[in-house]
C-alpha cells in the first residue's frame, strides 16, 4: 500500500494505492479503511481508475472533513506501514479528488440513506449528490422528482466539473436504476 | 474445395456438396433441378425459407461475378463494372460466426447439437468458436476437429467452419476462422498458442499487448500467403461491451491486414439476456451491463456500455464509431451472431461428471427436466442472422463474400431478402461495393426488400415498419486514430413500409455527386425508436437504449446493411 497526502484545497485529501485492480476490490478497500482508520462522518471516499504506463488498476482517495481528522487518518495509515515508494497512483487519486475532476464515491454524506427504492428527489435532497444524469434519455426530458429509484443498495456518484453526479438509467415500470450494476457479468464467465 | 477433398489427417473423403461454385455442387435445397418431393423435411423447410426471399434460383449463375477477393487494401474496395451486376446474382447465405460448444468452459452443447439447430433454423454456414484458453490450446482445438468434420459429413447443406474465439491481447474477443483443409487445426493451434491473450497472459491494456494482437493478425495473413490455409478471417466480437476495444486498436487491426481483419459484430449475441423476469434472465440484452474499468478506453461515454435496439453502440450510433471508420473510405463490415453458449428456455444441462481441464471438454449434455429461464442465448439462426452474398455454396465463397462486405444482418426474421444497389449510368454496385463515377454524375439507390413472408422462430410474422437511408461524406484517413465520430453522417431518408408480405421497391436519389460519399441502410419493426445520441438532426428515429431487465428481443427488431460507396473522379 502506498499513500499520498495532499493537504491543499478546501478538504484535505489522502490518496491510497493498495494495488487493487478492479472497482470491486477498491470498494472493499474503502470499506476496510472506513473501519481501520475510523473515518469520521462527512468523509468522502472515492475510487479512481488508474491508466498510467506503469499502473493499470484502481486507487482510492479519502477527503476528510477537516485537517485534524486528516492528520489522524494519515497517522493511522503510516502506522499500518504504508510505504512511501512509487506513489504516482495515490497522488493521482488525491489530486483528482481534490480538484473534483473525477472519482467514484463509495462513501459520501447521506450514502447510508440510499437503500431499497426511494423517490428521485431524495437523492438530491438527502445526500451530497449534486445532480443526476439519465443515460440513454436522448429526448432530453428531465425525470419527475417522484420517479422511484431502485438503489440496488449500490449508489456510486462521480465527481465531474466540481459536482457529484449520479448516472441513472431507465428501468422496468417507469423507474430508474443506477447505471452501474452491482455485479456485472464477468468477462468469459457466461454461466460458469 | 472439390469433391474427394481430404480433411486433414482424418482421411475423410467428401461425398457431398461443398463445391467450388459449379451449380452441380449446390445442396439439394438450393438446387432447383431437385424437385420438392425428393427433399427431406429439413431440406424442404430450408427451400421454403429461400422461396420467401424470392431469391431461390437467382444465384445460380454463380461464378460469373465478383472481383478479386483481396481487394480491400487501404482503400475502398473496387468492383469492376462486370462484377457489379448487383445483389440478385449472388446466393445470399445466412450464417453465424460466433458459436460455443462443450469445448468452451462456459458452454455445454455438442458440435452436432449446434449444427443441427443451425441447419433447422436455416443457416447455410456457421463457425465453431470455442474460447481460446490454455486448456483449449492444449486439447480442445484438436479434439473438436473430428466433431466438426463429422458434422460437415452429416449435414450437407450447412457449411461448418472451425475457428476459435480469440482473446485479443489488450482487447475484447474476436472470431478467428480458417478455410477447411489439412492444416486448419495446426494453424489455429499455433495462432492460439502464440497470440491468445489468455494463453499468453496478455489480456491487460498495454502497448506490448496491442502489438501482440497486430502480430496475430499478421500471422494469419502469412499463413494464407504461404498457403498453409486457403483463407482466414478475423472479426471483432461484442466490441463495445466493456469499452476495451479502443478506436485505435480497431484501426490498427484493420490497417495491418485489411483482407484478414474485416469487421466486427454490429449486434452481439446473448440477445435473450434482457427478457424480463420471471420468464427470462432479466439482465442486459447482449449481456451488456458493464461500466468503465482501468482497461477501458477513457473516451467512451457510458452510453457505449449498453446495446441500442440490440445493436452495439459502435454500430447503432449514426455518426458514431462505425461511421467514423467508413468515412475514412476503408472497409469495416458488421455481422450479427448468436454467441450461443446456453440456450434460453432449453431443457439440456451440462453432462455430469467429467473434468474439463483434463478432457478439454465437458461431457455430452443430458436432459435436465426443467427449462432454463435464466439463460441468455438463442440457437444459431434462431434470432440473429448474417447474410452473405456468395458466388456459390462453398467455404471460399462465404469467406470472399464477407471480405467483400456483401453482408446484411437481421434480427428475428424481420426481412428475408435485401437487394440494394447504387447505380449511375449503366454501372451499379451492391453492398460492400464502390461505384466509380464521373464527377457530377447522377447516382441512384434502389432497394428491393423481400419482407418476412412467413413466421419467424417465435412463430409470428414480423412487419417492416420503416427503412432508413444513412449517408455520410468520405473524408479520408483520420489523424487521430482514436476518433469515434464523423460529423456529416446522418439519416437522409426514411421510408414508411408497414408490410410483412411480398416485396417492396424503394428508390432514393443521391443527386449529382461531386464528392465521395457512402450510404448504408437500416430498418425496423417500428416498435421502439428514440432520438439518436447525436441529436434529431442526425438521427430522429434511432434505436433506443435497451433497458436492463426489460428488453424483450422479439419486440424490437432491426436489420442493418453494410455500406456502399460512390467515388466521383
Amino acid at each position: 500500500m502506498t499513500a499520498a497526502y495532499d493537504p491543499s484545497g478546501v478538504h484535505p485529501v489522502i490518496g491510497v494505492d493498495a494495488g487493487t485492480a478492479t472497482l470491486r476490490e477498491a470498494d472493499h478497500l474503502i470499506r476496510d479503511l472506513t473501519t481501520t482508520l475510523a473515518l469520521p462522518p462527512g468523509t468522502v471516499a472515492c475510487t479512481h481508475l488508474i491508466r498510467t504506463d506503469t499502473r493499470r488498476g484502481t486507487a482510492v482517495s479519502l477527503a476528510l472533513p477537516d485537517g485534524e481528522s486528516a492528520k489522524e487518518a494519515w497517522r493511522r495509515l503510516t502506522e499500518m506501514g504504508a510505504p512511501l515508494g512509487d506513489r504516482e497512483a495515490a497522488a493521482l487519486a488525491a489530486a483528482e479528488h481534490t480538484a473534483r475532476r473525477s472519482g467514484r464515491a463509495v462513501l459520501f454524506p447521506g450514502a447510508e440513506l440510499l437503500t431499497g427504492t426511494i423517490p428521485l428527489s431524495d437523492l438530491l435532497e438527502l445526500t451530497a449528490i449534486d445532480r443526476v444524469i439519465v443515460v440513454g434519455a436522448t429526448s432530453g426530458a428531465t425525470p419527475d422528482p417522484v420517479t422511484p429509484v431502485q438503489t440496488q443498495d449500490h449508489i456510486r456518484p462521480e465527481w465531474r466539473d466540481g459536482q457529484l453526479g449520479l448516472a441513472l438509467v431507465p428501468a422496468a415500470g417507469n423507474t430508474l436504476v443506477p447505471f452501474e450494476v452491482p455485479n456485472p457479468t464477468p468477462c468469459c464467465a457466461d454461466h460458469l | 474445395m472439390s469433391h474427394g477433398h481430404s480433411h486433414g489427417d482424418h482421411g475423410h473423403h467428401h461425398h457431398h456438396h461443398h463445391g467450388d461454385g459449379d451449380t452441380s455442387s449446390l445442396p439439394p435445397a438450393l438446387d432447383t433441378s431437385v424437385p420438392d418431393e425428393e427433399l427431406t423435411p429439413s431440406q424442404l423447410s430450408r427451400r421454403g425459407m429461400l422461396r420467401r426471399t424470392g431469391l431461390l434460383g437467382a444465384g445460380l449463375a454463380a461464378g460469373s461475378v465478383l472481383a478479386g477477393a483481396g481487394e480491400a487494401a487501404a482503400s475502398v474496395p473496387e468492383q469492376s463494372a462486370k462484377s457489379s451486376k448487383g445483389g440478385g446474382r449472388y446466393l445470399w447465405l445466412a450464417g453465424d460466426h460466433h458459436i460455443h460448444t462443450q469445448y468452451s468452459s462456459d458452454a455445454k452443447y455438442r458440435v452436432i447439437d449446434h449444427v443441427r439447430q443451425a441447419n433447422a433454423h436455416g443457416l447455410d454456414w456457421m463457425v465453431i468458436t470455442d474460447h481460446g484458453s490454455v486448456t483449449h490450446a492444449k486439447i480442445g482445438v484438436e479434439k473438436v476437429n473430428p466433431d466438426i468434420v463429422a458434422a460437415r459429413d452429416q449435414t450437407d447443406d450447412t457449411l461448418v467452419f472451425q475457428g476459435l474465439e480469440w482473446n485479443i491481447p489488450g482487447a475484447e474477443h474476436g472470431t478467428v476462422f480458417v478455410h477447411p483443409g489439412s492444416n486448419e487445426v495446426a494453424v489455429l493451434k499455433e495462432f492460439e498458442n502464440s497470440f491468445d491473450g489468455s494463453v499468453n497472459n496478455a489480456s491487460g491494456n498495454s502497448p506490448a499487448n496491442e502489438a501482440l494482437a497486430i502480430a496475430g493478425v499478421n500471422f494469419l495473413a502469412d499463413q494464407v500467403r504461404r498457403r498453409k490455409v486457403k483463407d482466414a478471417l478475423f472479426l471483432a466480437n461484442h466490441p463495445a461491451r466493456k469499452g476495451i476495444d479502443s478506436p485505435h486498436e480497431i484501426r490498427g487491426w484493420r490497417d495491418a491486414q485489411p483482407t484478414i481483419a474485416v469487421g466486427m459484430e454490429g449486434a452481439p449475441g446473448h440477445q435473450a439476456g434482457g427478457i424480463p423476469k420471471p420468464n427470462g434472465p432479466g439482465g442486459g440484452r447482449g449481456i451488456y451491463d458493464g461500466s468503465p474499468s482501468a482497461d477501458s478506453f477513457p473516451g467512451y461515454p457510458l452510453e457505449s456500455y449498453r446495446t441500442w435496439g440490440g445493436f452495439d453502440w459502435m454500430t447503432a450510433t449514426v455518426g458514431g464509431l462505425w461511421d467514423s471508420l467508413l468515412a475514412e473510405g476503408k472497409p469495416w463490415w458488421i455481422t450479427a451472431n448468436s454467441d450461443s453458449h446456453n440456450v434460453y428456455a432449453d431443457t439440456a444441462v451440462r453432462g455430469p461428471g467429467g473434468d474439463f481441464n483434463a478432457n478439454g471438454r465437458y461431457n455430452d449434455p443430458v436432459y435436465g427436466g426443467g427449462i432454463s429461464l435464466t439463460d441468455t442465448d438463442f440457437w444459431p439462426g434462431q434470432y440473429s442472422r448474417t447474410h452473405v452474398g456468395a458466388t456459390s455454396f462453398a467455404y471460399k465463397a462465404v469467406m470472399d463474400g464477407i471480405r467483400a462486405g456483401r453482408v446484411w444482418v437481421d434480427h428475428g426474421g424481420l426481412i428475408s431478402g435485401l437487394d440494394a444497389r447504387l447505380s449511375a449510368g449503366g454501372r451499379e454496385v451492391t453492398l460492400g461495393g464502390a461505384l466509380h463515377v464521373r464527377r457530377g454524375a447522377q447516382v441512384d439507390l434502389v432497394i428491393r426488400i423481400s419482407l418476412s413472408n412467413g413466421p419467424n422462430w417465435a412463430q409470428f410474422q414480423p412487419s417492416l415498419a420503416r427503412v432508413d437511408v444513412i449517408q455520410g461524406d468520405v473524408t479520408g484517413p483520420v489523424a487521430d486514430k482514436d476518433t469515434f465520430s464523423t460529423p456529416t453522417t446522418k439519416v437522409v431518408k426514411s421510408f414508411e413500409v408497414d408490410k410483412s408480405t411480398g416485396t417492396v421497391r424503394l428508390t432514393y436519389s443521391l443527386g449529382r455527386l461531386d464528392k465521395p460519399v457512402y450510404v448504408r441502410l437500416r430498418g425496423t419493426d417500428g416498435n421502439r425508436s428514440a432520438v439518436g445520441i447525436n441529436g434529431a438532426a442526425v438521427d430522429p428515429v434511432s434505436p433506443a437504449m435497451d433497458v436492463l431487465g426489460d428488453a424483450d428481443p422479439w419486440k424490437d427488431l432491426w436489420f442493418y446493411s453494410n455500406p456502399m460507396w460512390v467515388l466521383p473522379a
